[in-house]
Formats: C-alpha cells, sequence, structure tokens
C-alpha cells in the first residue's frame, strides 16, 4: 500500500526509530510500511495517523 | 531482564540441554531429556516475558503466523501419513476368512527405526519452519536497509 510516511516524517523532522518508539513498534516496521512490503493493520494505521494528526488517508493511498 | 541477557540464557540453556541429552543416553533414560525439555521451554518462555526491551509488533507476529501456519501445512501430510502407518502396524489388517492366509505375519516398526522417522519428521519440522521463517522475514523486509 502507497503511503506518504517518509513525507511527513520529514515535514516533522523525525527519524524512522523516533516514530517506532513512537507508536510502540521496530524500526523495521515503519521501514518495512514505508517500502510497501508490509500493509500495516488498521489499528497502527491509525496510530500513525493520530501520531502525524491527520486523516488516515492522507497518508495511506490506495 | 535486557535482551542481551535473554539471549546468553537461551545459549546456556541450549548448552545444558545438550549435556543433558548425552547424559540421557549414557544412562539410557529417555525420561531424563523429555523433561529437562520441558522444563527448558517452560524457563525460556518465563525469561521472554521478563525481557524489558524486546518489542514483538505485529509484524513480527504476522511473520511468526505465517511461518507455522506453512509449517503445519506441509508437516502435518507428512505427520499423517507416518502415524497412519503406525497405527496400521499396531492395529494390524483385518484378515477376512475368504482372504488367503498371509504368506508373513504382520512385523512391528523396530523401535530403532521409530527413533529415526521421528527424528527425520523432527528435523523437517524444524528445516521447514525456519525456511518459511526466512522467507517470510525477507518478504517482510526484516533485513532492509535504509539511508538512515
Amino acid at each position: 500500500m502507497k503511503n506518504k510516511i517518509k513525507i511527513f516524517r520529514a515535514m516533522h523532522n523525525l527519524t524512522q526509530e523516533q516514530l517506532a518508539q513512537a507508536i510502540g513498534v521496530n524500526r523495521q516496521t515503519i521501514l518495512a510500511i514505508e517500502k510497501e512490503k508490509y500493509v500495516p493493520s488498521l489499528d497502527l494505521a491509525f496510530k500513525i495517523a493520530r501520531h502525524f494528526d491527520v486523516n488516515i488517508e492522507e497518508i495511506f493511498i490506495r | 531482564m535486557q535482551r542481551n541477557t535473554f539471549y546468553i540464557l537461551i545459549g546456556c540453556i541450549a548448552l545444558a540441554l545438550l549435556a543433558i541429552f548425552w547424559y540421557s543416553i549414557e544412562i539410557h533414560l529417555p525420561l531424563l531429556i523429555i523433561i529437562a525439555f520441558i522444563v527448558a521451554i517452560m524457563v525460556i518462555y518465563l525469561a521472554r516475558s521478563r525481557v524489558t526491551n524486546l518489542i514483538e509488533d505485529e509484524r513480527d507476529q504476522k511473520i511468526t503466523e505465517q511461518a507455522t501456519i506453512r509449517t503445519m501445512q506441509v508437516f502435518w501430510v507428512a505427520f499423517c501419513a507416518f502415524s497412519i502407518g503406525a497405527a496400521m502396524e499396531i492395529l494390524h489388517i483385518p484378515e477376512f476368512p475368504r482372504m488367503a492366509p498371509p504368506i508373513r505375519p504382520p512385523v512391528l516398526l523396530p523401535p530403532r527405526l521409530m527413533g529415526y522417522i521421528q527424528l527425520g519428521l523432527l528435523c523437517l519440522m524444524i528445516f521447514l519452519y525456519v525456511g518459511f521463517r526466512i522467507y517470510y522475514a525477507r518478504k517482510y523486509g526484516e533485513w532492509d536497509t535504509d539511508e538512515e
């Protein structure tokens, strides 16, 4: 699934490690989502969206 | 408990199990290694629940889940095939009166052969699980690197 996590991370000046710690996952998970190798669950997708204070559709694109 | 301490503990347990396995062969007491194995697994599960800096997220769970499902899908066929064969040996083939008497009586599987087959099945299960785990870990980007 295409997503804009990398862009949002850059906008918020966050590393993968910092984002991973904030939402309680491993750095490899963030990397896998960014590289579209892993589709996150709805719960995790909402956590990421909430962390950036945006709607889920703004980060994840079908 | 720190993650590295946990890994050292696993190494120590593995070595201890190997020694117990050897000793149980020496004294020909299989019950010893069976009990030791169960205790070791319980200790590992208990220690794992106390590791502080080990994050197991949904992607890790997905890898484990997929690897386990695929392993079982293949393994149960081999296991059932062997078990059905072994059950036939125990139960004997029914003899019908109209059938000719068997040329030779059914022979039970010798314990040594049973042991080899069990060892083969155990190795098959381990290889299948490790193989599928590596496959799914790679699929879900376990060893991917980034510019960061």
